[in-house]
Parts: C-alpha cells; structure tokens; sequence
C-alpha cells in the first residue's frame, strides 16, 4: 500500500477534482483505491452525522465504502480551535492514525485530500505536511496558475514542507488559455530546473468552472416557476439583465450557455433573453413574471427561476457558485478524466508513489 | 381562403347563453342583428333554446343537412380544445375563439392554446383568436363579436392586437359615422396573423383603407412581402406600440413577445410601403384621409383661411412635415384679387379675411382648386362673429366631393363650429380638429402617393465566392468560435470586398518585420477574440514611420491593454498599411429577431456614434434601398462633399451595402456584423475595410 497527499496553497485548487479522477483513472487499472480527507471543513449532516461534503461525494463517485468516521475522522469545528489554542489534548493523532489503517486496509493506494490551504490546521498540528510526515506519505501539490505569482506561491510550499524529497510534483492547474503559451514554455522549464516537477498543465475548462441550474436553485434556494425538467443543464456564466432590450439581446446571443439575472418586472429582458435561448432566467426580489412570458419560457425550454433576494444578493451568490462548484455530477467527472488523461503525465506521477501504471 | 369566415351562411354560437350580459348572449344577439341571409345555430347542452332559436348539445348534433360554416366558440378555455375537436369532426372549416384564459394567463394557457393549434392543424381548421373581440364584416352583415357598438358600412378595413382598442374604435366611429368594411379583432394570433388579414384585405373589394394596431408581427419577411404587394393597391396605416423601453416592456408583459427594435420596424414599414403613425388619433385620422379623399399628385399645398394665425400655424406644419407652400400662377393671384378685399391676402396662405361668407371661401377655393401649381388644399375655419359656419361648411362638402385635388379641413374652436362639423360628419368627411392634423393627414395623402407610384426593384444578386465563405463559416462552426474580428477579413474578400493590406505577428521580432513588409507608416491593432472596443483598452496605434515607433507601440500596447483586460486571451496584433485621405463610415447588421438582417449605415467617428445617425434597412436590399440607405442620413453632406470638399466614392459605399447585405442573407449564421470604419475614398477611388467584427451563431 501506498498513499499520496494532495495538497494546495489555496482553495478551490481542484485538490477534490484530482483525488477524484486520480482515484478513478488508479481503479480502471486494477487498483484498489483508498481515499480520506483526514479534517472536514464542509461540514454536512448526512443521516444524523456530521461528515464532509467533499469526502461524501468523492466517496460515492469512487464506489468506497469505508465508514464516514474513518473517511473523515476530525471535523474543522470552532471547539477544535479553541481547544487547541487552550491546549487541550484530543488525540487528533491517534485518532489519525486509526483512521488511516483502516481506510488503507486491503487497498493499493490511497489518496489524501488536504483541508484548504497547504498551512492549514498548524494550530493543531494537522497541516497538510504534518499529516503526510505522520502518515509517511509523499505529497503532490496542485496549484490554481491564475497569474504568475502562483510560481512564487509553489516555491513559499516548498518551504513550508521543508523536505524536499516529500514532494513528487505539482500540477499547474486552470491556467487561462492567455497564459498557457508562457506557462509551458517559461515556468515549467524554471521548475523543472529547480528540480521540481511539473506533472502537466491544465487549462482552464468551461465545463469545470459551470454550474448547474439545479445547484443554482440550490445555491439561491430559488422555486423554479417553469422547465423543471430541464435543470441539469450546465450555465457557463450569468448577465445581469439591466440594460436597454437592443443591446442585451446582442450580449446574450454571444454567450447562449448563461444565466440571466433580472428583475421580475423586466417583461422586456426576460423576453430577450428567452428568445435568445439563455439557459435559465433568475428573477430577483421575488415578483413573478406575467404568464405570457412564463408561458413563452416554458414553449422554449428554459427554466425560470424565483428568488427572494435582491439583484446584489444574488450576484454575490452567483459569483461564488460559478468556478467553485463541487464536481457532483458524472458530466463534470468525465470531464476531469479526460482533462487528466490529455494532460498529465500519469506514470510519472504513478511511480512517484511507487506504482506502476504502465499506460 | 376565408371567404366562409367573413361571409358564412351558417353560424354556430358554442357557449351561447340566455344570461343576459355573459358574452355567449352578446355574441348571439349581435349575430341576431346581422344579415337576413345568416341563419344561427346555439350550441349549449343545458338548454333547447335561446331567444326563439333552436339550441343542440353539441355541434355533432347539428342536422345533417346543415353544413356549419363558421363556429364562434365562448366556452371556458379548458373546454376550448374538446369544442374544436368535435368542430373538426363536424366538418367546421373556420372558428373564431373569443374565451380568454390561453397563453396571454400563464403556462396552463399556453398549453391550451398548443392543444387548439395542433387541432387545428389535424382538421385543417383556420382560426381566429384566442382572447379576442371576434370579427365584423360590414359587406356580407355578420358581426360575430361581442362589441356593444355597432359598425357603419364603409371602406376602411382595421384590425387589432388589443381588443379594447377595438372597442374604443368602434365607440369612437359610432359617434361621427365613420364605416368599415370588415373590422378584426386578432386575439392571440395563435393561427391567423396579421399576414393573413393583409392579403385579405388587399383583395377585399369593400376594402380602400387598411388600419392595423399591431404590438407585433409574427414573420417579418412576409410581412414585408405583403405589404410590398398590397401597398401598390390600397394605403396601409399602422400603430406598432411598444416603441420606448417601458412600452416594449409591457408589450413583453402582455404577449409573452418581443415587441422588438423600433428602428427595425421603422425600416420594414419604411420598406413595405406602410405608413406609420404614432398615435391611434393619427391612425384614425389617417385612415378616414384615405377613405375619403383622391391622392394629391404633388406636395404644393394650398392654405386658405379667415384667421391670419391659423394659416401661419398651418404653414408652419407644412413646412416640418416638408410639404411645399405653393406658389400660385399669376392668373390665379388676379382672380382672387377680383373678388377678395383690398386687405385680404392673395398670396399663400390665402386670407379671406375674418369676415368672409360661404360666397368668398368658394371663390377662392375654386381659384386655387384651378391653379395646376396645387396638389392640395387646407381649409380653415375660424368662428369669428359674423362667420357662416354651416354655409361654409355645407360649401366646402359639395366642393370634396367633386373635387380631384383633396381638401382637407379645419373647423377649429369648439361650440360655436359644431354646426359645421356635424354637417361634415353627415357628408362622411372628417374634421381635422387642429390645422397640424389636418396637415399631417395631408402628408399622409401625399406620401401614399409616393409610395403608389413607386417603381418595384427586386433586390440585387451580388456575385460571391460562396465556397470560400462556406468553407469559412464551416470551419468557424465546427471550432466553436463565435466572435470574430480582423483575422477573419478574409470573408469580406470572398465578396470582393476591398480589405486593407495586412498581417498578422505574434512576437515583437515578427511584428517589425511584417511593418517593413508592408511599408511605413503603419497601423498596428491588437488581435483578441475578447476585445471588442479595441481603442477603450489602448488596442490600436496609428500612423507608426519606422521600427522604433513599432517595438514602442508593441509594448506600450501590451502593457496597456493587459492593465484594462487581464483576463483577455491576445493572440497577436495585426499591423495595417496606414490609410488617409479617405472618410471613415460604418456597416453593420443586427440580425433582428422579427425580420432577420436589419442593415446599418452611418458615418464614422464618435461624435456620429452619439448623435445616431444612422440609417436601417431589413436585407437583402435593392439598389435605390441602397442608395436612400446612404443619402438618408443627416450628415451626408459630409461625405457628398460640403464647402468645397471633394465628393466621396458613394457609388463604393452602395457596392459594399449591396455586398454585405448579399453575405448576411447568405449565412444566416451570422448574428451581428460591423466593418467600422469602411474607409471611403474621394469618388473614383474605391473604399476599403479597414476593421471587422462579427458573431456566428455557433
């Protein structure tokens, strides 16, 4: 048995999106594959107990059936913190190490998601480095490339781990497409030079920062008014409809896979945006539409949503929903597959952690 | 088609009732006060009969021999589609649905109304409705409407998106007499549209004047087709409400429509020989101008008054709507000078002074009706003491009705010209109730016969590499790529577009070589499928002389516009041979979602830009379409050359409209397309494209 940490200076790296299609990829060769996210801190209550949002949806995704509580055994909680900052002792070792051998149990590999950011948890001795030391593992580190001072960030982590030989490699990841010549013709070479590996690169992906309409309704607790049936469809991006109907159709029609987030009097942009054929109308502040126009959205297929709060609100929301949705749905997985087998050199990273892939 | 629509024999009243003030009672009873010749069939399952008539179950229960020509069906909308069904079994042909509650309700209605539609379909049935007032055909006597007034026979055809726009109609043309032919209220529109009452109306005997209030069309291409057709033979007025954003807001509201781009209607209007009016008084008034008077040949108008300021008011609105104040022949000046006193002007606008009886009016109108300089004649009335209005007024109607020139006029005051105004209103002629309106329907008058005498131009077929484009959108197709910009100038060539000399460089060592390549100076432009308003993030620089200007504006420009747009992909920049001497214009095209491609053109520049000067045209064009296409804008004297300057190549401007319009109606992938600026070079030496941006729809 062998395992790996996947660790990031940052959250919303894709450290899940690559445990998940790692973990897939490892088991489509044969591979037993073992998977925990030692602390939780998307705290959910599945069944009358607290677990991780991630740990659960990778676990599904994954087909492991190992008890939550080994999955994740500790939970990021304000008691957890202030119990370390008064020093209480809670075992968070052993309780580490329990969990550990059991998820690892007749399994070739498992792979360890790190909790945000690569420093985290130092308070109670559980950052991602101490983790790996404390369960012998190597780390692989996945960072977000959104500008070049990602490189500074990959070097500040390698200080942080201190040992350099516990770090197989990086993963330069969501590098926009504006970047990408740079990125692999400049800052790859500088690490290689520095003896770090890079793995790949991978670029931004359309499909990966979308969400879906039905996390959308989620998200906003929104009551979808028309097209129930047609929410699992991915939104790219949104628009606030608050321009003149000329000039919003023309924004619309160049990007068919949006959102539109209007008012529920804007009979006008509504209609615009329906026959533009957006992919959802969100209506704010809770004013519902005429019936001519729900009975429009409804002939077109797009879904029209209600929400109680403001425009403001609403974009806030949107804004932290699209590019940091979970990869809940297979469309999304497939994806991360297939952007992992293009791009990145899975032997390398195979025989890394000491297995040998052979692909 | 619908002559058994408009003129059936049998009648059917499905939902008809004895309750007095429920539709299906309003329905029968005006169908009861309608010809002798239409027998009525109630259909009601609860009753044997209504008002005398015999009442069935159901129309399947209808006797044999009777073969139901038309159905008016005012059952509630969720019975709505079983009542069609068993019309369609009985062999119904033609139905009128007045029960509201369809898709103008919500999406339950929606969903009836798709039930009624495919219905339809399956039995070949034409429809009129859902949600309306029902119809009025003054020639045949039918009125299947639920209209509380009554409709005059007379010529003018109208039809309406608003039911309570019918009544107010009918309300208001009751009151003064005015007639119609045949009287449409269109509901929903769920089957038949305006379209098909167009056609209808062009063939319409009865028919001289068609009137419309539309808030909107359902296939603009055909519309403009019909209209094209029917406007050589019969003046059509239409209201399209909807024209200012919160008005096409509520046009949204209550269709579940777009009420669309008023300048593409403007265009399509413009286009169909429609005259347009802005208010439902302009229609109205417009349409009885039709209905009663013979088309001036001409725009010299004749005014004569008793009352010096209303004649300069009229003047006035005759010069904003650019109708001429004629000049009248020297015989003419003299016979009135005859008759007219001393202080009376001759001249136009002729003053016959506050005094004048019946006896002057006549005289000068006589004088003025003989001058050949006169195409029209303005009357107007003021109540002055000693003014005989009924004399004048009972003058002037045995004058309109002889009279091959149109007089229009003006009674203007209130009690003391009713007299006169009632007397008009017995002889069917109109009263124009300020000398502005008079003079606008004057405009009317003379602009319908502009449009009557028009000559047809098809629209011109211009030559195309169409496998190059094909290939080019193809490929645009399969990659994904939406938005283009000046890599793809390449498609203006497959139309023989000039394009200025370019070339594309991605590294600074590539980009001055291409500038020597091309030859100082040189325009250098940032290439990013993200940036569309290249100048707002610093991505163009002119005029550069040599290298060194090149690598500084490389970098300064880089740094620029990744300061503005960090996210922006640059895939490089394209260095252009630097242009001048020339005029900067633009074209473009939206592709609108009621007519398809709607035709831009305007000159360049920012100021151009914020005044709107722009002229629209729905593709593909003629070349006169063309040609007014650019002539019609404001500032064209800029470039037909003005204080000397020399003309710019226009007859190049036309070619590039013709060609583009040709390229859009080509691919109606494209969504939006723009080449700004067009360079225009002074006349004889061609334009040349010099930036492009378009998005397919992909």
């Amino acid at each position: 048995m062998t395992s790996i940490l996947i660790s990031s200076s940052e959250e919303f790296s894709g450290k899940s999106s690559i445990c998940m299609g790692l973990g897939k990829i490892f088991q489509e060769n044969g591979l037993k594959v073992g998977y925990m996210k030692p602390v939780g801190n998307l705290l959910i209550d599945v069944h009358g107990s607290l677990t991780d949002e991630d740990s659960v949806c990778i676990k599904q995704l994954l087909g492991i059936d190992d008890p939550d509580k080994y999955i994740t055994p500790i939970h990021l909680t304000d008691s957890l913190i202030d119990d370390a900052l008064k020093s209480v002792e809670k075992d968070l070792d052993e309780r580490l190490i329990e969990a550990f051998s059991a998820v690892s149990k007749d399994k070739d590999v498992v792979f360890i998601e790190g909790t945000g950011g690569i420093g985290g948890g130092s308070i109670y001795g559980l950052s991602d480095p101490e983790i790996a030391r404390k369960l012998n593992s190597k780390m692989l580190l996945v960072t977000r490339f959104d500008s070049i001072f990602a490189a500074d960030r990959i070097l500040c982590d390698l200080r942080i781990i201190g040992n350099d030989d516990m770090l197989t490699g990086v993963i330069l990841n969501e590098v926009p497409e504006n970047m990408l010549e740079r990125v692999s013709e400049l800052v790859v070479p500088f690490f290689e030079k520095r003896g770090i590996r890079v793995f790949g690169i991978i670029a931004e992906d359309i499909t990966l920062r979308s969400v879906f309409i039905s996390e959308i309704v989620e998200e906003l607790h929104a009551e979808v008014l028309v097209a129930q049936d047609k929410l699992e469809q991915l939104v790219e991006r949104y628009f606030v409809g608050a321009m003149e109907v000329g000039a919003a159709i023309k924004y619309f029609r160049r990007q068919p896979n949006s959102a539109v987030i209007t008012g529920g009097d804007r009979a006008d942009l509504q209609m615009a945006a329906i026959e533009s054929r957006v992919k959802c109308l969100i209506l704010t502040g809770n004013m519902r539409p005429s019936g001519a126009v729900l009975a429009s959205a409804e002939e077109a297929g797009i879904p029209v949503i209600l929400v109680r709060g403001d425009t403001m609100n609403t974009i806030e929301k949107m804004e932290h929903l699209i590019g940091h949705a979970n990869i809940k749905k297979e469309v999304k997985l497939e994806r991360v597959i297939e952007l992992i087998k293009n791009n990145l050199d899975l032997n390398a990273i195979s025989r890394s952690i000491g297995v040998d892939l052979n692909i | 088609m619908l002559e058994k629509m408009f003129n059936p024999k049998w009648v059917a009243v499905i939902g008809a009732s004895r309750t007095e003030g429920k539709v299906g009672r309003a329905v029968l009873e005006n169908l009861m006060e309608s010809s002798n010749n239409i027998e009525i069939i109630p259909i009601n399952p609860k009753i044997d009969e209504i008002l005398g008539l015999k009442c069935y179950p159901s129309i399947l229960d209808v006797p044999d021999g009777i073969r139901v020509d038309l159905a008016v069906i005012v059952v509630p909308a969720k019975v709505v589609p079983g009542s069609i069904d068993e019309c369609g079994r009985a062999g119904v042909e033609n139905i009128i649905v007045i029960s509201a509650g369809f898709k103008e309700a919500g999406v339950e209605g929606a969903r009836l109304e798709r039930e009624c539609i495919s219905l339809c379909e399956k039995y070949d049935i034409k429809m009129i409705g859902p949600n309306c007032l029902g119809i009025i055909d003054t020639s045949s006597g039918l009125n299947a409407s639920f209209a509380a007034n009554k409709a005059y026979k007379g010529n003018i055809a109208m039809m309406s998106q608003s039911g309570a726009i019918c009544t107010v109609t009918l309300d208001w043309a009751e009151r003064i007499g005015v007639g119609f032919s045949k009287f449409i209220s269109l509901g929903n529109k769920a089957l038949l549209a305006e379209n098909d009452f167009l056609e209808l109306f062009g063939h319409d005997s009865s028919t001289y004047v068609i009137s419309a209030y539309l808030e909107g069309v359902k296939d603009g291409p055909e519309f403009i087709r019909i209209s094209q057709h029917v406007s050589r033979s019969k003046p059509i007025v239409i209201v399209k409400s909807g024209r200012s954003s919160v008005g096409s807001r509520a046009v949204s509201s209550h269709t579940g429509t777009l009420a669309g781009s008023d300048a593409a209607y403007n265009a399509a209007f413009k286009q169909g020989g429609i005259i347009r009016s802005d208010s439902l008084e302009e229609m109205l008034d417009y349409s009885r101008a039709f209905s009663v008077y013979p088309l001036p040949e001409g725009r010299n108008i004749a005014i004569i008054t008793n009352a010096g300021g209303l004649g300069i008011l009229a003047a006035d609105a005759c010069s904003n709507k650019s109708l001429s104040i004629a000049s009248f022949e020297e015989g003419t000046i003299e016979r009135l000078q005859e008759k007219l006193p001393a202080a009376a002007n001759v001249y136009n606008p002729v003053d016959v002074l506050g005094d004048a009886g019946a006896n002057l009016y006549q005289h000068a109108l006589d004088m003025v009706l003989d001058d050949i300089n006169v195409n029209g004649i303005i009357v107007l009335v003021s109540p002055q003491a000693m003014t005989d209005v009924p004399g004048i007024a009972e003058m002037i109607a045995s004058k309109i009705k002889t009279s091959s020139k149109p007089i229009l006029c003006n009674f203007a005051g209130g009690s003391r010209i009713a007299a006169g105004e009632e007397i008009l209103n017995v002889h069917g002629i109109p009263n124009y109730p300020s000398a502005e309106r008079a003079v606008a329907s004057m405009n009317a008058l003379c602009n319908y016969y502009s449009i009557k005498n028009r000559k047809q131009h098809e629209p011109v077929k211009m030559d195309s590499d169409s496998e190059f484009a094909h290939y080019f959108i193809e490929k645009a197709t399969s990659e994904g790529i939406r938005s283009h910009g000046l890599e793809s100038m390449d498609i203006l060539k497959a139309y023989d577009i000039p394009v200025v000399p370019s070339k594309i460089a991605k590294k600074l060592s590539d980009v001055i070589s291409s500038a020597e390549e091309i030859g100082y100076p040189v325009v250098m432009k940032i290439l990013s499928p993200d940036i569309s308003h290249k100048t707002d993030v610093g991505g163009i620089r002119l005029n550069l002389q040599h290298a060194d200007d090149v690598e500084r504006a490389y970098k300064s420009m880089m740094s620029d516009v990744k300061h503005y747009m960090p996210d922006a992909r640059i895939t490089g920049v394209q260095l252009q041979k630097m242009i001048d001497g020339g005029k900067e214009v633009i074209i473009g095209m939206d592709r609108d979602p009621q007519f398809g491609p709607l035709l831009m053109f305007g000159l360049g520049g920012t100021y151009v830009e914020f005044l709107k000067d722009v002229s629209f045209a729905v593709a593909p064009i003629s070349m006169p379409e063309a040609k007014k296409m650019v002539s019609s804008i404001k500032t064209y004297p800029m470039i037909a050359g003005v204080r000397g300057e020399a003309a710019s190549d226009i007859d190049s401007i036309v070619q590039t409209l013709l060609k583009v319009s040709q390229l859009v109606t080509d691919f109606p992938e494209i969504l939006e397309f723009e080449i700004n600026p067009l360079m225009v070079m002074p006349e004889g030496k061609g334009c040349v494209a010099m930036d492009i941006r378009f998005t397919l729809n992909v």
